[in-house]
């Protein structure tokens, strides 16, 4: 197998560093593939009690299941592994990649009749060039490293590129970090689907006197 | 061999067959047909059985054969008729004739497109039915001015040697090619020019098409201007030449990008199918309890992907298999995982609270596409 | 502030000021209108593009971008992966501001007030504008002496640009009133770095930030303000750093703190009190270096001697065990770094505040070190440079002080002008406002400083701009403070000019031109030269070029503590950013500065002017100072009217007065408007839903707009942020009450009390979101 400077890079991902900002959509927009559409899901998960977002992008399966629920023959898999957005000519805007997707990644342009999701930036990848998210992201919880880098940059981490929903087990061209000493090769999506957001509760560090103070009628501290 | 290759192969046999039936007895068993015409006759033979045995494998796959059978049973389904009759003729009209989603989805796309459909359609319409003899013209008899078209054999009617009809018949040919041309050269600048439309292109994808449409164009003109200015020279070579283009054409069209004018009109089901979606019963996501899809398209979701070997089945009693969870409680869910592992590394713990899970919500209100979107709200997300 | 309260006991004033005009036919005109990629940019990419290498124009991270320009039209953005400090990382402002380039709004030609015009302005030629700003300038001179006449400029210009405004308010228009709107960012800082180590700049390079065991952000709102350093802190994180938090709403940064600590606004003071006090006790002390290198260590220990973590958490308000978490933390690590940013500046004790938290620095001996740091978070996009080179009320360049006769001797000399002709300092920003209410000040020049949306109490501001007997402001989108402009003349964006920018590591840095000034806009050192030449007073007004300023600043630093006369714009470039101090010439003996000057600051056997080879800080005696910093709250604590303390702060998709990205659509949509923060136990005592208008009221004004009900802030605190003018600007509501060294005003705490309102006001239905 040859390996160019292409296949060098791996694209990473760590939603726990993710800060929200956005930069990776508002960069996605100017694309000029999809211009002033944004590829990238980025959800604030429970804006009422932490800041927590959840960036997505395409994880590019292994063995799509969107590419093989499209009843058009829509989205192909590249030789290099990306799974691209759907071909124009054929993609019927039928909505079953968008419901099948695991990772809840493509969206459907209604106006348009036709799915668009994260073809990792293949005009830039493809040329030896950093995908637009993973370049701009502040927080770098979106990185497309060598594995040198990796090692570099991020000691306590280590990637995992298989996931587990209910019985069936996906393996991903992008990969996901988790910490160095964590003993696991899968991570169970669908175990977690019902755990709470993370973060900190603010007044669980207030000085109790303040709280009770809070809730009295005439509170002040 | 498979059985569903062997399926594609009958239905193509069985689709050369019936074309075959059809120029006999069209050409009044070959008596109209013209013998310099045969290669033509079997370029097109060999992509019907091409096309048909395409075809049949793509409908054999289960997504579309699901498709393919929810579409029809939305469209016939009882006392609908009329109403779907209605707005099969509109959809087809804006889809289909006006090209309204490519217009929507790029103008400069759209217009190309539909100069170079319309280009092929007027050319088709005019040479099939010469290619298979079922069309040919005659002098009125006794009235030099006036031709007769004979169709099948039968006289179907007469016109002036230089009205309109006669000029759109005798030179549509030339329109047609002049349409094609255009569009050509429309989408080639477009691809040349615009960096997105650069990035993600192929040669065989998107340029043989252009290709070949542009030879065809280019020596049928030749033709026409061999023997109306330059008093047909080199024609015999030209049309040789224009000759393989067009067998060429027919020969790659059950392969390459152009096999899309099949697939397409499958577009028209789809919205049968989400018409039948909308007025039947949700899905309610077994996360967060909000609807995001017809009950109806998870369930043959469900079964397409039981079909195809996916074992998305969940043990959890109330969730029972993933595909009845929406998409953005799926981007939560894999968010969550990933952290969860990271808990005791950083800082941070559970957020315990009462109630039903929260609902994420998409960051940017202003980035309206996507599943949670307002302009997603056709496809039936909250 | 006493005189700006009624006295204890009345019932208060609802509103003190009237409501700010709606003005819709000037918005109507003059916008702010958003501006979409979709509408700017209707066809793809096209080959006839280039890349300009050239900077943010935002905050002051100073991220190197490269601008995709065709023609003369900033078309995208794309990364620019060499550039050191941010290797392609962009804030989402990064990645839109070209948007801001072919803007409708943008002002093409010299405007005239007129009432009778549509939008209250008519046009004028720009010939025209400058002599009448000019002629204007000169008869308020001849009436009421140079002194009537006041400038206010900005920490976003270069630092060319900078230090001719500051040349130009003395030598042109000759009076001693200029100030900036670092005023309300940086002066805080600047103050206390200055006071306890004798020098004013970061002083680390935030690469120091890895290898640091503890990293301590304070006040700093990294993730929105500062996005690019989040990447840094993760880093360090990445490599083993623990991460302790201060702030009174959980950021998104300290989402994943190891320790979060959710100060009550006003009280940084008393808890590094307190941890000082812990720290002592525990003996988690460098006595070498406290020993050897600083002076007042004792008088700072018996300050912090009653601050026992019991009365430290009662006064900040934060559980008593993080306290002593934080302590722990903090005094048991080998390396650290420790940043700070407008949450601990903003405040009536600004300086006490940040000369606190460097008393942790200097008791932990952990500074001039690799991975042992300390630095502010500059906001602005040369709040650094901008701070050095003479538009402060009482500097001159090089960071040299006004009243000083040497200093003024230094800069006479390179000016070519008597000493006598500089006048004396003048005053701060917020006190130049109250001179003009006062009738003292009579004639105003305002570029680059938007000071009705960001002054705090606007509706005072508001009353004493209109006082003005002539106001002349130069802006490239008509601002909310222009509309009070007799005169308005077109100056430049960032990508329209040449020069330096000093970035938040003190890191000189190239700011590239990729498009010419549209229409009859000028480059703002040109329209100053212009008015100097109308002034008949053209002398060292002549620049051609930006470079040729930059050579003439290099000069006049020279021998300052910001010395950047060892700095070319030729060396900026090859090196990517060159850290000052660098001077040309240092004395036999002396290191000599790197290639790319000095990225790290007092380290051992480092040679600066002032300290001459004694130690690495820059006093004398080479030592750093210790302060003895009693705890005072804020001006305006919250009592039994005003229950509620209010803090004020920033979006990550919107820039200070918003007067740029309240113009770009993908901005605008991330958001929108302003709203509330409030923990849901305040909210419901209030009976008060999410998304429902409430009514924020102090003793100054009000504001109403939509709750936002999150668990992620202190339950006694609301949160507003400030981008927004007129009926939107939370500075209506906020105080004015200033720091008596560095006169920053009080932002981030004043008392309030809250309301349900009945639904949504006026503006919220005539105005779109951004207006």
């Amino acid at each position: 197998m040859s390996v160019d400077a292409r296949d060098a890079r791996v694209f990473f991902v760590d939603p726990g560093r993710c800060i929200g900002c956005q930069s990776c959509v508002q960069a996605c927009t100017e694309c000029d593939t999809h211009r002033g559409r944004s590829m990238i899901q980025l959800d604030v998960l429970d804006r009422a009690r932490s800041p927590q977002t959840a960036p997505v992008v395409c994880m590019h399966c292994e063995s799509p299941t969107c590419a093989e629920v499209c009843p058009a023959d829509a989205i192909k898999r590249t030789e290099d592994g990306v799974v691209q957005s759907a071909r124009k000519p054929r993609c019927i805007a039928c909505n079953n990649c968008v419901l099948a997707c695991p990772f809840g990644v493509p969206k459907m342009a209604s106006s348009l009749d036709l799915m668009m999701k994260c073809d990792l930036c293949y005009d830039r990848t493809s040329v030896g060039l950093k995908p637009m998210c993973a370049s701009v992201c502040p927080s770098q919880a979106l990185a497309y490293l060598t594995p040198d880098e990796l090692a570099r940059l991020r000691p306590a981490a280590r990637p995992v590129n298989t996931f587990r929903f209910g019985a069936q087990a996906i393996t991903t061209k992008v990969q996901v970090l988790v910490p160095r000493g964590a003993p696991v090769e899968v991570i169970d999506v669908t175990a977690a689907m019902h755990e709470p957001s993370l973060g900190h509760e603010v007044a669980a560090e207030v000085f109790d006197a303040v709280l009770e103070g809070a809730d009295a009628p005439e509170g002040r501290s | 061999m498979s059985p569903e290759a062997a399926r594609s192969v009958g239905w193509g046999a069985a689709a050369t067959l019936a074309v075959t039936v059809l120029i006999l007895v069209g050409s009044r068993n070959l008596a109209h047909f013209d013998a310099a015409l045969v290669a033509y006759t079997f370029a097109v033979l060999f992509a019907t059985f091409g096309l048909a045995y395409r075809y049949t494998m793509w409908l054999q796959r289960p997504p579309t054969a699901l498709y393919w059978r929810r579409g029809w049973q939305a469209f016939l389904q009882p006392g609908a008729w009329l109403g779907n009759l209605a707005s099969w003729t509109t959809r087809f009209a804006s889809d289909v004739l006006a090209n309204a989603f490519i217009l929507r989805r790029d103008r400069s796309r759209g217009v190309a497109h539909l100069l170079i459909m319309w280009g092929c359609l007027i050319a088709v319409a005019i040479t099939f039915p010469l290619v298979f003899g079922n069309l040919h013209f005659r002098a009125v008899p006794g009235d030099l001015s006036r031709y007769e078209a004979m169709v099948s054999g039968f006289p179907a009617f007469r016109f002036e040697h230089g009205s309109m009809v006669g000029k759109f018949l005798f030179h549509g040919l030339v329109w047609a090619s002049f349409l094609v041309l255009a569009g050509v050269m429309l989408a080639v600048r477009r691809r040349v020019r615009e960096q997105g439309a650069g990035a993600v292109q192929r040669f065989a994808e998107d340029f043989m098409p252009l290709i070949l449409l542009f030879a065809v164009s280019l020596t049928g003109l030749l033709l026409t201007a061999s023997y109306t200015w330059m008093y047909g020279y080199g024609y015999t070579f030209i049309a040789i030449l224009h000759a393989i283009t067009v067998i060429g054409t027919f020969l790659w069209l059950p392969f390459g990008k152009l096999f899309h004018v099949f697939q397409r009109p499958a577009q028209l089901g789809v919205r049968f199918y989400k018409d039948a979606g909308r007025a039947g019963e949700p899905a309610l996501c077994r996360r967060c309890g909000h609807a995001f899809s017809s009950r109806m398209h998870v369930e043959d979701l469900i079964e397409v992907e039981r079909k195809l070997g996916y074992t998305y089945e969940v043990a959890d009693g109330e969730v029972r298999h993933y595909q009845w969870i929406c998409p953005r409680c799926r981007r939560a869910s894999f968010v969550t995982a990933q952290s969860l592992l990271w808990q005791g590394t950083r800082g941070g713990g559970s957020l315990e609270g009462s109630g039903a899970l929260p609902m994420p919500r998409y960051a940017n209100p202003g980035e309206g596409a996507g599943p949670l979107g307002a302009e997603d709200a056709e496809n039936y997300h909250p | 502030m006493s005189d700006e309260q009624p006295p204890e006991g009345s019932a208060p004033a609802a509103r003190r000021w009237p409501e700010p005009p709606l003005e819709l036919e000037t918005i109507r005109r003059f916008g702010p209108h958003r501006v979409d990629a979709r509408s700017a940019r209707l066809t793809a990419a096209r080959a006839d593009e280039r890349l300009v290498k050239t900077h943010c124009c935002f905050c002051g991270q100073q991220c190197g971008v490269q601008l995709v320009v065709s023609g003369e039209t900033v078309v995208g953005v794309e990364p620019w992966y060499e550039f050191p400090f941010n290797q392609g990382m962009m804030c989402p402002k990064g990645v839109k501001r070209y948007l801001q380039q072919s803007h409708p709004d943008r002002l093409l030609r010299a405007l005239e007030r007129d009432p009778g015009s549509p939008g209250g302005f008519r046009e004028l030629g720009y010939e025209r504008a400058i002599q009448r700003v000019a002629g204007e300038i000169r008869r308020l001179q001849e009436r009421h002496g140079p002194e009537c006449i006041g400038m206010l400029s900005g920490a976003s210009l270069t630092n060319e640009k900078a230090y001719l405004m500051g040349k130009f308010a003395r030598l042109a228009l000759r009076t001693p009133y200029i100030d900036y709107n670092g005023r309300l960012c940086m002066v805080s800082a600047g103050s206390g770095n200055k006071k306890a180590f004798g020098v004013d700049r970061a002083a680390n390079p935030w690469s120091d930030l890895l290898g640091a065991e503890v990293v301590l952000v304070s006040g700093a709102n990294v993730a929105e303000c500062a996005p690019i350093t989040t990447n840094y802190i993760w880093q360090a994180r990445e490599h083993g750093a623990r991460v302790i938090v201060v702030d009174p709403r959980l950021t998104p940064l300290a989402r994943t703190c190891d320790l979060f600590l959710p100060v009550r606004p006003g009280r940084d003071t008393a808890l590094f009190a307190g941890m000082l006090h812990l720290m002592i006790e525990h003996d988690w002390l460098d006595h070498e270096f406290i020993e050897r290198h600083t002076v007042g260590f004792e008088a700072a220990a018996a300050e912090v001697r009653e601050w026992t973590p019991r009365r430290t958490a009662e006064v900040t308000g934060i559980a008593e065990r993080s306290i002593v978490r934080a302590a722990e933390l903090w005094g048991r690590a080998k390396t650290s770094f420790l940043l700070h940013a407008r949450g601990l500046e903003h405040h009536s004790h600004g300086v006490k505040n940040v000369l606190s938290a460097i008393n942790l620095v200097l008791a932990s001996g952990r500074i001039g070190r690799a991975s042992c740091g300390y630095g502010t978070i500059t906001g602005q996009a040369n709040g650094q440079g901008g701070r050095e080179h003479g538009q402060k009320c009482d500097q001159l360049p090089g960071g040299r002080d006004i009243s000083d006769p040497e200093h003024r001797a230094h800069v006479a000399a390179v000016w070519g002008v008597p000493v006598e002709a500089i006048p004396g300092p003048g005053v701060d920003a917020y006190e130049l406002i109250r001179r003009i209410d006062r009738g003292e000040i009579k004639g105003l020049l305002s570029l680059c400083f938007n000071p009705l949306v960001s002054l705090p109490d606007s509706g005072f501001v508001r009353q004493a701009l209109q006082k003005l007997e002539f106001f002349v402001a130069i802006d490239f989108f008509l601002s909310e403070t222009a509309r009070l402009a007799h005169v308005v003349l077109p100056g430049s964006l960032q990508e329209e000019d040449e020069g330096t920018i000093t970035q938040v590591e003190g890191r000189v840095i190239r700011v590239r031109k990729a498009v010419s000034c549209p229409g009859e806009a000028r480059e703002d050192w040109r329209i100053v030269q212009d008015l100097a030449r109308a002034l008949d007073r053209a002398a060292g007004f002549s620049f051609t070029h930006p470079r040729e300023i930059f050579e003439e600043l290099r000069r006049a630093s020279k021998g300052g503590v910001c010395d950047y006369s060892g700095i070319t714009w030729e060396q900026v470039e090859r090196e990517l950013g060159v850290f000052w101090p660098c001077p040309a010439e240092v004395p036999p003996g002396a290191r000599r500065p790197a290639a790319n000057g000095t990225p790290r600051l007092f380290e051992p056997g480092s040679w600066n002017p002032i300290a001459r080879g004694a130690g690495p800080f820059f006093f004398p005696d080479g030592k750093a100072r210790f302060h003895a910093t009693p705890h005072t709250g804020p001006a305006e604590d919250t009592d039994d009217a005003y229950p509620i303390l209010l803090t004020t702060g920033r979006v990550v998709s919107h820039f200070l007065s918003g007067n740029q990205t309240r113009r770009i659509g993908p901005l605008i949509d991330h958001f929108p408007e302003p709203r509330l923060e409030i923990h849901p136990r305040l909210a419901e005592r209030l009976g008060v839903a999410d998304a429902d208008w409430v009514t924020v009221e102090s003793r100054r004004g009000s504001c109403t707009l939509q709750a936002w009900v999150v668990r992620t802030i202190r339950p006694d605190t609301v949160f507003v942020a400030y981008h927004w003018g007129g009926r939107r600007s939370i500075n209506q509501v906020t105080n004015s009450a200033q720091d008596p060294i560095s006169k920053i005003p009080e932002y981030k705490a004043c008392a309030v009390r809250l309301r349900r309102a009945e639904g949504p006001p006026e503006h919220a239905q005539r105005l779109e979101p951004q207006q």
